[in-house]
């Protein structure tokens, strides 16, 4: 007899594993945490997702928001946002100021994020905290700040570079259409670098020291512990940071409205000014109709648009993980 | 949609209302007098009045005085969102008992919705008959022959030239008396904002504004200039206003002055002769700015004027209608259908009376006086509008300009119908284009402006003949009055 004709296969009988609970039983098991859950779902549901789906159904109306929607125009609002030259404008404006501001202050951030995580560093949590504090400020309240001090010394700055010969004449910093959007852009990276920093300087502190006193051994200098050890450690965490910053920069509204309010003659408006513009009708004291309908086709193409972008981000998320796995 | 998607829906629409009704009314209360009549039971009463605020303060506590037990609970809204806020209180069903009737949606759209209580129990034509003659006005403030509101305010220059004394004399703008040079033609401001930016060395400039509020203010100044030239539309401020009445149309196109006067408007600034940074500049802050002395004219109201003087500062004057020639080829016109619709009772208000006693006293002469003494715009009622007894000279000047407001054609007379018809604004519109132009955006002048008159009258025929769908006897041509002398007063015949 052959060893394999004596050899016993085992039994065919299922693994012995404990059968799963019910979905009730789960959600029972875990009911406090829907509790807690709950309140936050119900506010979500109300405040974001219905409206989400109940401003779809007014894009194909004409409304002013006022009584109930009647002048059916069918898909009149996409067509006329389409081909709307203010609203490319605003698309093209908002995602300047997410291009230019995502990598200027990623940079910054990071470069400051290093210098804050340095040990031997004094009153590092003085500068932390100096670093933060415009971000705990409104930007509505940024806004009317700079605006009055652009008023007030704005006029000095620019008769100073005038005389110096650096401008031709004097420039008026956020009514010049050449100069407004990259000062809301400046703006804009001061106001928010507080976020990326303390980002960055959480990544820092996750890097174990020992990896940097072993390169220091091997020989490595500042330069070199940085590409090859901070980059590397830091590339997850980095890419949250990327991608918060781009939701961050595509949703600006509120400096703009505060600071210029898209003006002038549009040269700064974002989506979500042109938006707001839309819904609550042009400026105070005129008699402007606001177009809900128009304003909600604006909102669903936009959205659209940050969904093709979003799409090509995971995208390219996705390669560059493969490319680190291989 | 079943009946149960239907209770969802409005289940939700009321979560949402009740929601942003609570935040209003913690918003509202912030906002409210603070007077001691501030009660459950006082009147509710919403206006969006800020520097004509201790006018209202006063009238609350006469007619206080004068209605033992009624009080008046006022609240100023913030005039960009009152529109909104009217809107939304009404669909809440807890609107305000008195409120002046916001600009949008129109006044008919508002008493088509039920939001206004018609006056006539107490509207009587005794009543009716302190106002003057034309004040009720079918389509305006009467609807099916129902009277709803009564006005507060009469018609003045909406705006002026502003003229800095102490800008003007410190570069010699004098005259040989030493009374300062005062520019009426364009030509004569041309040469006081060159003077002035010139001869100050860097201290002031010719001429400033304030336009980061994106409240319109350049097209304020094409307003003023143009309408001396002769387009008696002016810039419209509004989506039906501004419009040419000999030719029922927009002419910014057709009517040089828009393009002559935007023309000078662009030399002025390459010539260095504006405040720089007028364009990011708040209306607030200039009107700071110009008190200081930082720029030597203005463009704006008479809305300027309670602040300067509350500040002291009396040393300026004003003029209407700067022109090419020395005398005005056009006016401003009386407002009858603007006016006359000041403030409303709520339908919804459950101390009608007392609400429209309210509406009474706000509306009352001796009200009125006092609105004119307190330099807050000219009366309803015309016996109040006398130079001669008020203090402010500035002011005195701009009543003394209301022999300066003709009669003009009033569309609405002829026919009534018309006061369904409203027409969108297009986007840009005229005070964006004047911003473009004036930033050097927009290059082809002409072309931007032809482009923007076909496309007003293009949305306003969209808006007639929808009217017009629903059976009205409206049409383009109510609109038309080839037989009107801009220079002159007109009265509008009944069709």
């Amino acid at each position: 007899m052959s060893l394999l004709a004596t050899r016993q296969r085992p039994p065919r009988t299922a693994p012995t594993v404990a059968p799963r609970p019910g979905l009730w039983r789960r959600i029972r098991a875990a009911k406090w945490s829907y509790a807690y859950l709950a309140p936050m779902a119900v506010l979500l549901l109300a405040f974001v997702v219905y409206p989400i789906f109940a401003s779809f159904g007014y894009t194909f109306y004409r409304w002013n928001g006022i009584g109930e929607p009647g002048d059916y125009v069918g898909l009149a609002n996409f067509q006329q946002i389409l081909h709307d030259r203010i609203f490319w404008g605003a698309v093209g404006h908002t995602f300047v100021y997410a291009f230019v501001l995502v990598p200027v202050q990623l940079v910054l951030a990071l470069a400051l994020a290093l210098v804050l995580n340095n040990p031997k560093l004094k009153f590092a949590l003085f500068f932390r905290t100096v670093y933060f504090i415009p971000v705990v400020t409104s930007a509505a309240v940024v806004g009317v700040v700079i605006q009055l001090m652009l008023a007030n010394f704005g006029d000095s700055a620019g008769s100073l570079l005038a005389k110096t010969g650096v401008t031709d004449g004097q420039i008026d910093w956020l009514g010049d259409p050449h100069t407004a959007l990259a000062v809301i852009i400046l703006i804009g990276i001061w106001h928010t670098l507080g976020y990326n920093l303390v980002y960055f300087l959480a990544g820092l502190q996750t890097i174990p020291a020992e990896l940097y006193e072993a390169a220091k051994l091997d020989g490595c200098g500042p330069v070199q512990s940085f590409f090859r050890i901070t980059i590397p450690m830091l590339r997850q965490v980095g890419v949250v940071i990327v991608v918060l910053a781009f939701i961050g920069s595509f949703q600006v509204f509120d400096l703009v409205q505060v600071l210029t309010g898209g003006g002038p003659y549009f040269a700064t408006e974002v989506v979500n000014t042109y938006i707001y513009h839309l819904a609550f009708g042009g400026s105070p004291g005129s008699a402007a109709q606001p177009d809900v309908g128009l304003a909600s086709a604006a909102s669903f193409l936009y959205g659209l648009l940050l969904i093709v972008f979003s799409a090509l981000q995971v995208l390219a998320l996705r390669g560059i993980g493969r490319r680190r796995a291989a | 949609m079943t009946s149960s998607n239907v209770s969802r829906r409005r289940l939700l629409h009321a979560a949402a209302l009740g929601a942003g009704t609570m935040a209003l009314g913690g918003g509202l209360s912030a906002c409210s007098s603070g007077s001691p009549s501030a009660s459950a039971d006082a009147l509710a009463y919403w206006d969006w009045y800020v520097t004509q605020a201790p006018w209202v303060d006063k009238e609350i506590e006469l007619f206080e005085k004068a209605h033992s037990g009624v009080g008046v609970n006022k609240t100023t809204q913030q005039n960009a969102k009152y529109a909104d806020l009217v809107a939304l209180a009404n669909r809440s069903g807890n609107p305000p008992d008195v409120f002046m009737i916001p600009q949008v949606p129109s006044v008919a759209e508002q008493v088509a919705k039920g939001w206004l209580l018609p006056l006539d129990e107490w509207a009587t034509p005794e009543w009716q008959s302190r106002f003057p003659e034309g004040t009720f006005l079918e389509g305006a403030n009467v609807f099916d022959g129902k009277v709803y509101s009564a006005p507060l305010k009469g018609s003045g220059p909406q705006l002026q030239l502003y003229i800095h004394h102490g800008v003007f004399k410190s570069v010699g703008l004098t005259n040989p008396d030493g009374s300062v040079k005062i520019p009426r033609t364009w030509d004569e401001v041309t040469s006081a904002a060159q003077t002035i930016t010139k001869k100050s060395g860097g201290k002031s400039y010719g001429f400033g504004f304030g336009n980061a509020d994106n409240i319109g203010v350049l097209a304020w100044w094409l307003d003023l200039f143009v309408r001396g030239a002769g387009a008696p539309g002016g810039a419209p401020t509004g989506p039906g206003l501004g419009m040419d009445y000999r030719v029922g149309k927009w002419t910014f196109g057709t009517d040089r002055a828009y393009a002559d006067f935007l023309e000078l408007l662009v030399e002025w600034k390459k010539r260095g002769f504006f405040h720089p940074n007028s364009v990011s500049l708040s209306d607030e802050a200039a009107r700071a700015f110009f008190e200081r002395g930082k720029f030597g004219m203005t463009v704006g109201g008479v809305w300027n004027q309670p602040e300067w003087t509350q500040h002291k500062f009396t040393d300026y004057s004003l003029v209407t209608l700067p022109s090419p020639t020395t005398t005005p080829q056009g006016y401003y016109y009386a407002d009858p259908v603007g006016n006359g619709t000041f403030a409303a009772v709520s339908a919804k208000s459950k101390k009608a009376h007392e609400a429209f006693q309210w509406l009474d006293a706000l509306t009352s002469p001796a009200a009125g006086r006092r609105w004119v003494q307190a330099l807050n715009g000219v009366s309803a009622h015309p016996a109040n509008n006398d130079p001669d007894g008020i203090d402010s000279k500035p002011f005195a000047t701009f009543v003394g300009m209301t022999e300066q407001v003709l009669r003009g054609p009033v569309p609405l007379v002829r026919n009534p119908a018309l006061a369904a018809v409203a027409p969108s604004a297009p986007k840009p519109d005229i005070s964006d284009v004047v911003t473009g132009i004036y930033t050097g955006q927009i290059k082809d002048v002409q072309s931007e402006l032809s482009s923007l008159a076909d496309k007003k009258f293009q949305l306003f025929s969209d808006a007639v003949a929808a009217v017009a769908k629903k059976g009205k006897k409206v049409s383009t041509s109510d609109y038309v009055f080839p037989d009107w002398d801009p220079t002159k007063p007109y009265t509008t015949k009944k069709a």
